[in-house]
């Protein structure tokens, strides 16, 4: 009877032991998707600060065509105004946020292409380097949105799999929304060059 | 709930074929220096000296470049071969992330740039396109590339310098004060031997005068192993820094 006792509370304080040992591995990683969110966010950042630039050269060339550079103007901003918490990374507010700003990559990607038909900008080794800027922005969204998936994968896996699930329910721990990859994104964007002038 | 367990294994899927398709990217394998040409552009005494030059930037500030000339990087783009040979060797050191990798690729004429995340303040895109621009693409055309590379990395070398310090396990500090050593070991005997010479006439001055001539060369010899070791140690190895896209990349 008495043994009977011990053997029930041993178990139980296991239990807790366990509970608290998982609930803390889960928060470390909520804390590493948190950290890699805020460098995904820091990236995007780096490409919206280049924009204004980018229009200024472009802005600079006469008779461009309006019609790309108002595109990049627009999507810029309602990508800036999209902003997203690293507490609400949910899978909707992750494919919200990343409609934004493939958007704005969109538009970006198609004012190079509209901008390439341009010798006089081409030629410029201001355009150049802004060209090249502009890829190595795109190269780091592309390296920091791959750490960030590999981090909520990390976090996912760990709070959906039995028994951890239990404890992440209790504590509140939700799933997030991964990157996912951008429809089309190999396709180099069209243009049409009758519309030009 | 099923629906969701599947859509996570179909990501894990995904998962498991994008970093197998990243390692299997067929990158050379760590070479045993700085500079590895495989594409035959260098000659070997010019292989040797951006070797030394890397290798004593490399020991003085901790800051590695990796040059890599290789005949084709087999159909990947050079930005992925380049940031893949950057992260598998690890170029740079692993706190700092201070490497560079530059890539040139033979059968597309591709040159490619990428620095590591904490040298991209002191090298920054457009400054790498203008490295390419300026000094790497019209050498490559005149087909003068180590005379390219060489003002290259010298350029990269300027802008990186004062960024990051050794951490002293070369001690620089050391060379100088053997040399200090030397040079009074030689001011000494040049005395002597002054004295000698002056104040006597016997066979015995001339001895004074005879053993001069060794321990000079002796001290020349010296000085020059002990510069020599500060470089000349083992190759250490890169110290697996990492990259985050930073970079440049253009044709020749």
């Amino acid at each position: 009877m008495n043994k009977k006792i011990w053997i029930g509370l041993g178990v139980v304080a296991l239990v807790i032991f366990w509970g608290i040992g998982s609930r803390n591995s889960m928060a470390t990683s909520d804390q590493e998707v948190k950290a890699s969110w805020a460098n995904v966010q820091s990236a995007y950042q780096r490409r919206s600060d280049l924009i204004p630039n980018l229009v200024k050269t472009v802005q600079g060339v006469a008779n461009f065509e309006k019609s790309t550079l108002t595109a990049v103007i627009q999507a810029r901003a309602s990508a800036t105004q999209m902003k997203l918490d690293a507490k609400d990374l949910s899978p909707e507010n992750m494919q919200k946020y990343q409609a934004a700003q493939s958007s704005l990559g969109g538009a970006l990607s198609r004012l190079m292409v509209v901008a390439e038909n341009y010798p006089q900008l081409r030629a410029t080794e201001n355009f150049s380097e802004l060209q090249a800027q502009l890829e190595g922005t795109e190269n780091r969204i592309k390296e920091e949105r791959d750490r960030f998936n590999g981090a909520v994968k990390n976090y996912n896996s760990l709070i959906v799999t039995f028994p951890n699930s239990l404890i992440a329910s209790f504590s509140g721990f939700a799933e997030k929304g991964f990157f996912q990859a951008e429809a089309g994104s190999e396709k180099a964007p069209e243009v049409n060059f009758d519309e030009k002038k | 709930m099923s629906f969701r367990m599947g859509n996570s294994v179909r990501l894990i899927i995904g998962f498991l074929l994008v970093s197998l398709s990243f390692f299997g990217q067929e990158i050379p394998s760590k070479p045993s220096g700085y500079v590895l040409d495989q594409a035959g552009l260098l000659q070997a005494n010019e292989v040797q000296q951006l070797e030394q030059k890397l290798r004593g930037y490399a020991d003085s500030t901790s800051t590695q470049f990796a040059v890599v000339l290789v005949p084709t990087t087999g159909g990947s783009d050079p930005y992925d071969y380049a940031m893949a040979i950057g992260k598998t060797w690890g170029v740079g050191q692993k706190d700092k992330n201070n490497g560079v990798v530059i890539l040139v690729s033979m059968d597309n004429r591709k040159i490619r740039i990428v620095t590591g995340r904490g040298i991209e303040d002191v090298l920054p895109d457009a400054t790498c396109k203008r490295i390419i621009n300026r000094i790497l693409k019209p050498n490559f055309k005149r087909g003068d590339y180590y005379g390219g590379l060489d003002m290259a990395t010298t350029e990269m070398m300027q802008r990186a310098s004062g960024q990051f310090q050794s951490d002293g396990s070369a001690d620089p500090e050391g060379i100088p004060v053997v040399f200090i050593i030397v040079l009074i070991f030689i001011i000494i005997s040049i005395i002597k031997a002054y004295k000698n010479r002056g104040g006597g006439s016997g066979p015995g001055s001339r001895g004074g005068g005879m053993f001069f001539p060794p321990v000079f060369f002796g001290g020349g010899g010296f000085d020059r192993g002990g510069s020599s070791g500060g470089g000349g140690f083992d190759f250490g190895g890169f110290g697996g820094g990492d990259f985050g896209g930073g970079g440049a990349g253009g044709d020749f």
